[in-house]
C-alpha cells in the first residue's frame, strides 16, 4: 500500500495533530455553537472572570426537593392572591442598568405617560374607551430567596374609564423576579446592573409589548421568550409528583404532540397516588439527601412512557411533551406557566429563574 | 446476530454506497436525491434503512455499504434512541471512518441541549465525526448531500489523497470531551 502524505490542508479546529495528543487538554477553547438562539460572545468576553461563560455549560443535573413554603408568612397574601389568578407568559430579561427600587413611583408615572402617548401615536391598534391609564409598580417583597436576589417587582396597568364613576379595573399585570439565581453570577454583575431574569405577564399582546419597549428604553435591557423544553417540563413533573405527600396534586396530566399524519394529540393523565409510588420507587425519600438527579427524572417519565406504549403501542419519545399540569401548576412548553398553588412556589420560580438565566444571552 | 461488516463483499468499480438510516424516515429521501444528482463522476448507490440489522432477505444482492450516516432528529428523543439501539449491530470495522452522524435542527430553540450533548458524547466516545444539517432548505440538503459525498469518497477509497481512518479522526478530537461536563 503507497504510504499517504499527511493532508495538512485539512486541519479543521483541532489544535493539535494527531500525532502528540496531549493527555489532559488544555482549556484554550470554549466553543458555545450547541441549541443557542443567540450567536456567539465576541471575544472581548474572554478577557472578563470566566463568571459570565459559566451560565451556558453549567446544565444542573441535580436540584433540591421541592419544599413546601408556607409563603403567606413571608408575603402579604392579596400580593401572593394577584400571582395565582392568572395564566402567565412567561420572558428572560437581560440584567437592567440603573434599577432602583425606591423609585418606583417614578417609573409607574413614566410607564403610565408613556402607554398613554404610544396610544395617542396610533400604535396601539386595540380601539378601546380607555381614556387613560394608571400604572402601579409595587414591590412584592419575601420571594426573594438569597440576598443576592432582587426583590420582585410587580406591575399592574388599570384602565382609568372615560367616567369616573366606573372603578379602574386592571387590565394587564407583569411581575419581574429573580428567586434563587446563580449566585456567582448575580456577584459578578457591574454595581448598576439589577437581575430580575424573569419577567411574567398577563394581559393584551399590545400593552405586554409597551411595557416591554419601555423597560428596553429605559433600563437598556433587552426581552426574549422564554420557551419551556422537555427537560424542564419533566423536571416539574418529578418535583410536582415528589410534593403529592404532602400537598395532593389530584392529578398529573401530561399532554403530549405526535408528529404523525394528521398530528395526534394526547392527553394522559395519571392518578396521582400510581405517579407517587413510581416515583418513590425511583427516588427513596432519604431525608438526608435530598436532591433529585437528572436521570432519576428520566427514568421516572421513562416509565410512564413505557406503560403507555404496552397500551397503545405508541412511542411518546418521538413526539413532543407540550404541557404538564396537576392542581399545584401548569406549564406549557410555549412558556405559558399557571401558579395553582402558594405551596410550592418557591421551587416553581427557582425552576424558572435558572432556565430563564441560561437563555439569556449574556 | 449478523452484524454488517464492510469488508466482507468485493467492492465494484468506481462505486460508492452509503447506507442512510433514519427512524422518521423524512430526511433521508430528500438526502438521497440531492446525494444522487450531486455526483456525476462516480457511480453512488445510496440505500435506506429506518434501523438496524437490515432484513436478511436481502443480504445476498446488497452491495458493499462503505459509509453508514445516521441521521438524527433532535427534536425527539425517541430518533436519538433508535440511532443508538442500531448502532450494537454495526461491525467492529464501521467505526474506523466509514460512520458519521447527521444531525438535524440542531438549532432549534425548543430542543432541550442535553440531546444534542448525548449525541456529541456518543460519536466522541466512538471517534465518529457529527455533521449538522439544516434540512428545511434546497441550499442546506444540497451542503450537507456535498458533505456526506465528500466523506463517502474517502471512506470508498476513491479519493487519492486519503484513507478513511486518518482523514476522519482530523474531524474528530482523539480525547473524550470532558469539557462539557461542569467545571
Amino acid at each position: 500500500m503507497a504510504t499517504v502524505k499527511w493532508p495538512h490542508f485539512f486541519h479543521f479546529s483541532a489544535p493539535h495533530s494527531v500525532v502528540n495528543t496531549p493527555a489532559h487538554r488544555p482549556d484554550t477553547r470554549r466553543s458555545k455553537s450547541y441549541g443557542r438562539s443567540c450567536v456567539e460572545p465576541p471575544s472581548l468576553f474572554w478577557q472578563t472572570p470566566g463568571h459570565l461563560t459559566t451560565l451556558g455549560h453549567r446544565i444542573p443535573t441535580s436540584r433540591r426537593a421541592a419544599k413546601s413554603h408556607n409563603i403567606t408568612t413571608k408575603v402579604d397574601p392579596e400580593q401572593v392572591a394577584l400571582l395565582i389568578k392568572n395564566e402567565w407568559k412567561l420572558s428572560h430579561v437581560t440584567p437592567l442598568y440603573r434599577f432602583r427600587h425606591t423609585q418606583l413611583k417614578l417609573y409607574s408615572k413614566h410607564l403610565a405617560a408613556f402607554i398613554i402617548a404610544e396610544k395617542q401615536q396610533g400604535v396601539a391598534v386595540e380601539v378601546g374607551v380607555e381614556a387613560g391609564f394608571k400604572v402601579t409598580f409595587s414591590a412584592v417583597l419575601g420571594i426573594a430567596e438569597t440576598k443576592e436576589d432582587a426583590e420582585t417587582v410587580f406591575i399592574q396597568v388599570h384602565s382609568k374609564p372615560l367616567f369616573s364613576a366606573d372603578t379602574p379595573k386592571a387590565v394587564w399585570r407583569g411581575w419581574l423576579t429573580c428567586v434563587n439565581g446563580d449566585p456567582e453570577y448575580l456577584r459578578s454583575l457591574p454595581p448598576d446592573f439589577v437581575s430580575l431574569p424573569l419577567f411574567c405577564s398577563s394581559g393584551p399582546e399590545y400593552l405586554t409589548a409597551l411595557v416591554k419597549s419601555w423597560f428596553e428604553r429605559t433600563f437598556d435591557c433587552s426581552f426574549g421568550s422564554l420557551y419551556l423544553n422537555s427537560t424542564m417540563l419533566n423536571w416539574l413533573a418529578a418535583l410536582w409528583t415528589g410534593c403529592h405527600p404532602t400537598s395532593n396534586i389530584r392529578y398529573l396530566k401530561l399532554a403530549w404532540n405526535m408528529p404523525s399524519q394528521p398530528p395526534l394529540d394526547i392527553a394522559y393523565t395519571v392518578n396521582p397516588q400510581d405517579a407517587w409510588e413510581l416515583w418513590n420507587s425511583i427516588h427513596t425519600e432519604d431525608s438526608t439527601d435530598d436532591r433529585i438527579n437528572i436521570e432519576e427524572v428520566q427514568l421516572f417519565m421513562n416509565g410512564l412512557e413505557i406503560h403507555f406504549f404496552r397500551h397503545f403501542k405508541i412511542y411518546l419519545s418521538a413526539g413532543t411533551l407540550t404541557k404538564v399540569s396537576t392542581a399545584l401548576g401548569s406549564a406549557h412548553h410555549d412558556g405559558k406557566i399557571k401558579i395553582g398553588s402558594s405551596d410550592y412556589i418557591t421551587t416553581l420560580l427557582t425552576l424558572l429563574t435558572e432556565c430563564a438565566l441560561m437563555k439569556t444571552p449574556v | 446476530m449478523a452484524l454488517l461488516t464492510p469488508y466482507s463483499k468485493i467492492p465494484e468499480l468506481n462505486t460508492a454506497t452509503v447506507l442512510l438510516v433514519e427512524n422518521e424516515e423524512q430526511f433521508q429521501s430528500r438526502l438521497a436525491d440531492a446525494i444522487v444528482q450531486q455526483e456525476k463522476d462516480i457511480n453512488v448507490n445510496v440505500r435506506l434503512a429506518r434501523k438496524l440489522p437490515l432484513p436478511v432477505e436481502n443480504s445476498e444482492t446488497r452491495p458493499r455499504i462503505d459509509l453508514v450516516v445516521f441521521i438524527v432528529n433532535l427534536l425527539s428523543e425517541r430518533s436519538l434512541q433508535a440511532a443508538e439501539s442500531s448502532l450494537s449491530h454495526l461491525g467492529p470495522d464501521y467505526f474506523l471512518g466509514k460512520l458519521c452522524f447527521l444531525v438535524t435542527d440542531a438549532r432549534c430553540g425548543a430542543v432541550p441541549q442535553e440531546r444534542l450533548l448525548s449525541v456529541r458524547r456518543l460519536a466522541a466516545s466512538h471517534h465518529c465525526p457529527v455533521i449538522y444539517a439544516e434540512h428545511q432548505t434546497e441550499d442546506g440538503i444540497t451542503m450537507t448531500a456535498m458533505r456526506v459525498l465528500t466523506i463517502l469518497k474517502v471512506s470508498a477509497g476513491l479519493s487519492p489523497v486519503a484513507t478513511t481512518a486518518l482523514y476522519l479522526s482530523t474531524f474528530t478530537r482523539c480525547t473524550f470531551p470532558s469539557d462539557f461536563d461542569e467545571d
